[in-house]
């Protein structure tokens, strides 16, 4: 483990930066997302979770798969360097391996009958990925609920903490490792240095809210796609996108091309199972027509779906969605009157 | 509050409602939850605080493609822009108004979520109380205190009604109408901008949009069944986040509620990445008080400004 000092990030981040464009969290507009900086400045330090999810670094809300012509299809040719993401959570972090799941990685289908999105994979595989601890977890994060926690260091190529005026960094896979061991200006860190960590972890843990079982969530919530709850969890819903464009793991996209005469671009872009038009069928039979088939469909991908298909479930428990819902239809309470439902 | 329970619970024993849609606690310090009662015993669920930011009537319109059971006569709880919606639809023949009963509660402005983040800096406030004109915020290692009028929605800081100018029950007595010298303040230093400088206002702003289309979903007048971003067929507009297709839908948008927006803020609070809204709803408010004296949501016998015609209105903007 090696130790930075604050007024040196920037020394850090121009070396990191020698090799990759450096996301990280920044101010856009009003708001917080992950951003490609410039420099360490624009970095802002005293946020828990970004407004927006990170999962735009990879998935974009909009890319362009290829042009077509007259000539034919050209597939954009990618020029920058690879990414490097500093100042993701633990959540963060889990949220990429489980949408990695979905463009790359393992499925039950035999590996060579798999289909690899080149797109996601060119730029997360490519990745330098940093997960810094969170020592003041909010009130509406839940990732213990799933068996992960603010100090996780799993998923990240190297973990960082934040103790009093410098950042800790260990690498954690063999090319965190490699990528620390070349910076020489870092200092090794003490025994004391790692004494804090227990510390701010216990304190992180002890800010955490009160935790759910949800061992059951899976086996539950597959017995209750015709039960009236449903209905009830969804009667306050205003089927806006919100929840599901600010998730870190919501990934569900649409096609669209746009062009004009004999040229134009095919174009992938967010979609949300929240949208009417979602389902919509070329004939206009909509087989998700009504809000509560909808509502449904979210959280069945999520705690049902997923975790059969993959071994996990589709929510990290970062509570973006917990913040911008409207209506406040928290996905807390939704999970504990899954648990306490009693099927008719 | 028990006031309002109990008003709640004589019109649901009395049949007078079969459903009344009001505000229940939420989960967050700061954001009451919209909950339907249907019982007496349930109706012990309802609060009314500065935290019940939604305009429920919006369940009215878009409730009835959402609820599978079908409520003979719907009660409402509405502050005064709430009210205004009730009217609207009245007005534009989306219900009857025999068919709902409106209770009013005094309204002291509704918490913005978002100024309050503001103010706290990045950390999280987990409890508020009011001491007169202020509000004392808390958190997990601070406490300050802020003038109340800094964390209520922009609003509700210009807003003339308050008290529910249309109502069948208030809970207390209500105001009249307030006057608002500076109501249209936003929108006269935005006037003042140059033409260049308006139109990079808007740009940077739209760009900032992601189409989540939760603005239009919260909006009480936006209750088309297909809105014309959702058709396909013709697709009217991109549907990726180009800011020039997102100036397309704010600025359709602004134009379909023209003279029908009745200025909640429920558009304004939903919005995920804080977008101004306002400046264009509040310019198009202005320009059809100016032009036809119409203030949507007041007069439940007046015809919609959009929908009428008369001969001595001003046509400049055809004429020059
Ligand atoms: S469902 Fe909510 S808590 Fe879970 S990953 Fe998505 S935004 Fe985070
Ligand atoms: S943010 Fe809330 S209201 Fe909007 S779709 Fe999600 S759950 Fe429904
Ligand atoms: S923007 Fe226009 S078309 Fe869309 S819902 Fe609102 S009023 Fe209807
Ligand atoms: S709520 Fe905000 S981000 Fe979403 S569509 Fe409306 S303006 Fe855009």
């Amino acid at each position: 483990m090696v130790k930075i000092k604050k007024t040196r990030l920037k020394d850090f981040i121009d070396f990191v930066q020698q090799e990759y464009d450096v996301f990280a969290p920044t101010e856009v507009g009003k708001k917080t997302a992950f951003k490609k900086i410039d420099s360490a400045f624009e970095i802002i330090h005293d946020i828990v979770n970004t407004d927006r999810s990170p999962k735009e670094v990879f998935f974009p809300q909009s890319e362009v798969l290829f042009e077509y012509g007259k000539d034919g299809l050209k597939t954009p040719e990618r020029k920058e360097k690879p990414i490097a993401v500093w100042g993701l959570r633990h959540c963060d972090t889990s949220s990429l391996t489980m949408l990695n799941k979905v463009f790359s990685d393992a499925h039950q289908m035999p590996d060579k009958d798999m289909f690899k999105d080149p797109y996601w994979k060119e730029k997360y595989d490519n990745s330098l990925i940093f997960n810094q601890a969170c020592n003041t977890p909010l009130s509406t994060c839940f990732c213990h609920w799933f068996g992960r926690g603010p100090f996780d260091k799993t998923s990240s190529d190297i973990f960082v903490v934040d103790v009093d005026d410098v950042f800790l960094l260990e690498g954690i896979s063999e090319k965190g490792k490699a990528f620390l061991a070349k910076y020489e200006k870092a200092e090794q860190a003490t025994k004391e240095d790692e004494a804090k960590i227990t510390e701010l972890k216990r304190k992180a843990e002890s800010f955490l809210a009160e935790k759910t079982d949800i061992s059951e969530l899976f086996e539950k919530i597959g017995k209750l796609w015709d039960e009236p709850i449903w209905e009830e969890i969804s009667g306050k819903c205003v089927n806006c996108g919100a929840c599901t464009f600010v998730c870190s793991t919501c990934h569900c996209f649409d096609v669209s091309d746009e062009g004009k005469k004999g040229k134009g671009k095919r174009i992938r872009l967010w979609d949300s199972c929240m949208f009417q038009l979602f389902t919509k069928e070329a004939s206009g039979h909509n087989p998700r027509g009504i809000s509560t088939q909808r509502v449904r469909q979210r959280f069945m991908h999520k705690y049902n779906y997923f975790m059969d298909n993959y071994g996990v479930h589709l929510c990290t428990g970062c509570g973006r969605c917990v913040q911008v819902c409207p209506v406040n239809l928290d996905v807390r309470e939704l999970i504990k009157k899954v648990l306490d439902y009693k099927i008719s | 509050m028990q006031q309002l329970i109990n008003q709640v619970k004589k019109i649901l024993k009395a049949k007078e409602v079969d459903l009344v849609i009001g505000w229940g606690k939420g989960s967050l310090p700061f954001s009451a939850t919209p909950v339907f009662i249907e019982t007496e015993e349930d109706a012990d669920k309802l609060i009314f605080d500065q935290t019940c930011r939604n305009n429920l009537t919006s369940y009215l319109t878009k409730d009835k493609r959402r609820l599978t059971k079908a409520y003979e006569k719907i009660g409402i709880i509405v502050k005064g822009c709430d009210s205004r919606s009730v009217v609207l639809y009245a007005v534009e023949n989306q219900i009857k108004r025999e068919d709902v009963v409106l209770i009013g509660v005094p309204c002291q402005g509704v918490f913005e979520k978002k100024k309050i983040a503001k103010l706290a800096e990045g950390k999280e406030v987990l409890e508020y109380k009011i001491n007169g004109d202020n509000i004392i915020l808390n958190g997990r290692d601070f406490e300050s205190k802020y003038p109340l009028k800094d964390v209520l929605c922009d609003s509700c800081l210009t807003c003339q009604y308050p008290d529910a100018p249309e109502y069948d029950f208030f809970i207390g007595t209500p105001r009249k109408e307030v006057s608002i010298p500076e109501a249209y303040k936003i929108v006269e230093d935005f006037e003042k901008k140059s033409a260049e400088e308006r139109w990079n206002y808007i740009k940077e702003e739209y760009s900032k949009c992601i189409r989540c289309y939760a603005c239009r979903n919260v909006c009480p007048s936006c209750y088309c069944p297909e809105c014309f971003v959702d058709q396909n067929d013709p697709q009217w507009i991109g549907k990726t986040p180009e800011v020039t297709d997102s100036i397309i839908f704010h600025l359709i948008r602004n134009l379909h509620i023209a003279g029908r927006c009745v200025d909640c803020g429920a558009c304004v609070s939903a919005c995920p990445v804080d977008l101004d809204l306002r400046v264009m709803s509040k310019k198009v408010e202005k320009e059809i008080k100016e032009r036809f004296d119409y203030l949507a949501g007041i007069d439940i016998n007046e015809k919609p400004a959009m929908a009428t015609y008369c001969e001595n209105e001003k046509q400049d903007f055809i004429m020059g």
